[in-house]
């Protein structure tokens, strides 16, 4: 796998800024093998350990049939699932708001894909706003869950 | 488990755990959802401007606000056979070291629809001055048979 960069400085020249940044086109992507242990750490950072997420045989006897990752691992998998120079990585964007629907559950040892894009630019109150789009898939080509962002740009 | 769709009212409320913000949790979230954005992590760079707002100090992920709501609403929803199915928030007021933050949610609307049934709860997330610092709506889907 991967290293994951978490100096978010080292790639900021390579980076598209708000000028760049053209509504509609699709934003690069990659894979990402997700596994029970990043699905549990997750879970540990907001504090929900519901047992469809830690314990098999009760997860089994669910619904769900198995083990799944709670519907925000989302939050995960958009910088899993986005090269190094993504603009998301900005250093200084801020998050104003997110707006997500959930389809399937996420399940460990799913291979997820995203497709994302911008989808807006605007200023408002002389703050310069990216909407961006995304659908998150798994092997199948099931969508997991689709949504929103709306961030504002590093000045 | 079926019945519970019936047999909830308007305006029922929804409660969420107490969550102690710390340096060490908005680190936590860092690793956790990769995350690495020095807003949440290098307060010389937040001593800065940033247009017309300044923080003064590193500040929690919104999105931390957003698996707050989405653990609250799950474990509300899981044990009485619903599904959560959207959370749209927007954040309100920067949340930070030491600020205790709890959720909280409202039953606002009940719609039946050809194939399902769908509750709608306005959200919030309040800090310990009472202020709110996310606020939203989700939806909760309570088939009326299993899937």
């Amino acid at each position: 796998m991967r290293a994951f960069e978490t100096d978010f400085w080292r790639d900021n020249a390579s980076r598209k800024i708000w000028d760049d940044i053209v509504p509609g086109e699709p934003r690069p992507t990659v894979p990402y093998l997700l596994t029970l242990e990043a699905i549990q750490k997750y879970c540990r950072a907001v504090g929900d350990l519901h047992p469809l997420y830690f314990d098999e045989a009760y997860a089994k006897k669910s619904r769900f049939g198995g083990l799944i990752a709670p519907p925000a691992i989302h939050i995960l998998l958009m910088f899993a699932c986005t090269p190094a120079d993504d603009w998301m990585r900005s250093p200084g964007t801020v998050n104003a708001g997110q707006a997500w629907s959930y389809n399937v559950p996420a399940r460990p040892g799913d291979t997820i894909t995203l497709r994302a894009r911008a989808l807006d630019k605007f200023i408002k109150k002389e703050r310069l706003f990216v909407v961006h789009d995304n659908v998150f898939f798994n092997e199948r080509d099931e969508v997991i869950c689709s949504g929103r962002g709306w961030t504002i740009r590093p000045a | 488990m079926t019945d519970f769709f019936d047999s909830l009212q308007v305006a029922a409320r929804i409660d969420g755990s107490p969550y102690v913000v710390s340096r060490e949790s908005i680190r936590e979230f860092c690793e956790a959802s990769l995350d690495f954005n020095p807003l949440h992590l290098d307060d010389d760079y937040m001593k800065g401007h940033f247009g017309r707002t300044t923080f003064g100090g590193i500040i929690m992920h919104g999105m931390n606000n957003f698996g707050l709501l989405t653990r609250m609403l799950t474990n509300w929803a899981y044990e009485r056979g619903g599904i959560h199915r959207r959370l749209e928030t927007r954040w309100l007021v920067p949340v930070k070291p030491g600020d205790t933050i709890r959720p909280a949610g409202e039953v606002k609307a009940k719609q039946r629809t050809e194939k399902s049934r769908w509750v709608t709860v306005a959200v919030e997330v309040t800090n310990q001055r009472g202020e709110a610092v996310a606020s939203g709506e989700a939806l909760i889907e309570f088939p009326t048979a299993t899937v």
